[in-house]
C-alpha cells in the first residue's frame, strides 16, 4: 500500500517536519527511524554569516539523498495569499520542486488557517503549476472547496500546531473522509501521541504530517519507530475492517453447554 | 538614499537603483555559495532576473534561506 501524492507513489504514509529537534544529528536519526519519504522544512530571513541554518539545510539533504525521499517546503508565517505565494515561488526555486505545504495562518492565538486566503492561494498557485498541499480546518466545505480547485491533497488539522491535543473533533474528520473518498487525505497538525495517527489510519485517512510529537519526545529516535508502527496498524486496522458497534453486550464465549449451575 | 535587505538599511547613490545582484553583495560577501531566494517588495524575483531587476531607494529586499520546519 503507498501513499499517492500528485501521481508520486509513497512507500511510507508519514510525513515528518524537520523542526525543534535538541540537534540537527537527533534530527537525522528520528527522520531516519520514521521511515517517512517526505520532510517538511521552510524559508526564512537569516544572518548570512550565521551558518547553523546552512547545516540544518546540508543535514535535511543528506536525508533526502539517504532515503531517496522529497522535501516539502512550507508556507509558514504568512498571513496573506499574496505572501503565501510569494514565498511558495521562493521555494520552488531553492528546492526544485512544485509540491508546497499552503500555510496561511489567520489568527496568531490558535495558528488557524484563514480559509478565505486559503483559498485565495489555492488557486493562484494551481494556475502557476504548483501542487498544492493545503493546510486547513476540519471545515468540509472548505476541503471540497479546495477539492473542487484542483488539490489532490488535503491536510485537515487534528487540532492547533504544537499542541498535542490529537483529534479534536473526530466527527468533522470521519465525515471529511466520507464526502471526498478520492482526495488523499493527510491529517497535519496537532497530532501527540502514535494512537491519534493511529485512529486518524482507522479513519481511512491516507497519512499523517507531524513534527512536535516525535522532535519533543524524551526519545525522537524512538518515538519516531512507535509513529511509524502506529500508522502502519492504524491502516491495516482500516484495511481489515473494523467490526460495526453495538448497543448491547454479546457474549464472545459460546452460550451453549453453560454449565449446570448456571440452569435453575 | 536606501535600500532595506532583510530590514536593515544600506546607502546607495545611484539615483536610479542598483540590480539585484549588486544589492546582494551588501548581504552576502559570496552570493554564489549560498542557497537563497529573493522577493523584491514581497514580489518573487528569480535568479534570471537578478540582473535586470532594479532595487530603488526605498526598496525593500528580503533574502531568504533554507531552516527547519514542520
Amino acid at each position: 500500500m503507498s501513499l499517492n501524492i500528485y501521481g508520486t507513489q509513497l512507500d511510507s504514509r508519514l510525513l515528518i517536519g524537520s523542526a525543534l529537534y535538541p540537534s540537527p544529528q537527533v534530527m537525522k536519526q528520528a527522520i531516519l527511524a520514521s521511515g517517512s519519504k517526505v520532510v517538511t522544512l521552510s524559508l526564512k530571513r537569516q544572518n548570512p554569516n550565521e551558518q547553523s541554518g546552512q547545516q540544518i539545510w546540508t543535514y535535511i539533504q543528506d536525508i533526502i539523498s539517504e532515503t531517496n525521499g522529497y522535501l516539502l517546503p512550507n508556507t509558514a508565517g504568512c498571513k496573506t495569499a499574496k505572501e503565501a505565494v510569494t514565498l511558495a515561488k521562493m521555494s520552488r526555486e531553492i528546492f526544485q520542486t512544485d509540491w508546497i505545504k499552503l500555510e496561511v495562518i489567520g489568527d496568531d492565538y490558535n495558528l488557524q488557517p484563514d480559509p478565505i486566503e486559503l483559498l485565495q492561494a489555492t488557486e493562484q498557485l494551481i494556475t502557476d503549476g504548483f501542487k498544492v498541499l493545503p493546510y486547513c480546518t476540519d471545515d468540509l466545505v472548505l476541503c471540497q472547496r479546495l477539492y473542487d480547485l484542483g488539490c489532490e491533497v488535503i491536510m485537515p488539522w487534528a487540532s492547533p500546531i504544537g499542541t498535542g491535543k490529537g483529534l479534536m473533533n473526530p466527527y468533522n474528520l470521519e465525515t471529511i473522509r466520507l464526502r471526498l473518498p478520492d482526495a488523499t487525505l493527510i491529517l497535519d497538525a496537532g497530532i501527540g501521541k502514535p494512537s491519534d495517527a493511529c485512529l486518524a489510519m482507522e479513519m481511512g485517512y491516507d497519512g499523517v504530517l507531524l513534527n512536535s510529537a516525535v522532535a519533543l519526545a524524551d526519545n525522537p529516535t524512538l518515538m519516531a519507530k512507535a509513529f511509524a508502527q502506529a500508522l502502519q496498524a492504524g491502516e491495516q486496522g482500516y484495511v481489515a475492517g473494523i467490526m460495526q458497534q453495538r448497543q448491547t453486550a454479546h457474549p464472545s464465549t459460546p452460550t451453549l453447554d453453560t454449565p449446570f449451575w448456571h440452569q435453575n | 538614499m536606501n535600500i532595506h535587505i532583510n530590514g536593515q538599511a544600506y546607502p546607495i547613490s545611484q539615483a536610479e537603483g542598483i540590480n539585484v545582484s549588486a544589492a546582494l553583495t551588501f548581504h552576502f560577501e559570496t552570493p554564489q555559495q549560498s542557497t537563497f531566494a529573493v522577493a523584491l517588495n514581497g514580489d518573487f524575483v528569480g535568479k534570471a532576473d537578478y540582473d535586470t531587476t532594479l532595487v530603488k531607494s526605498g526598496d525593500s529586499l528580503d533574502v531568504l534561506q533554507p531552516i527547519q520546519g514542520g
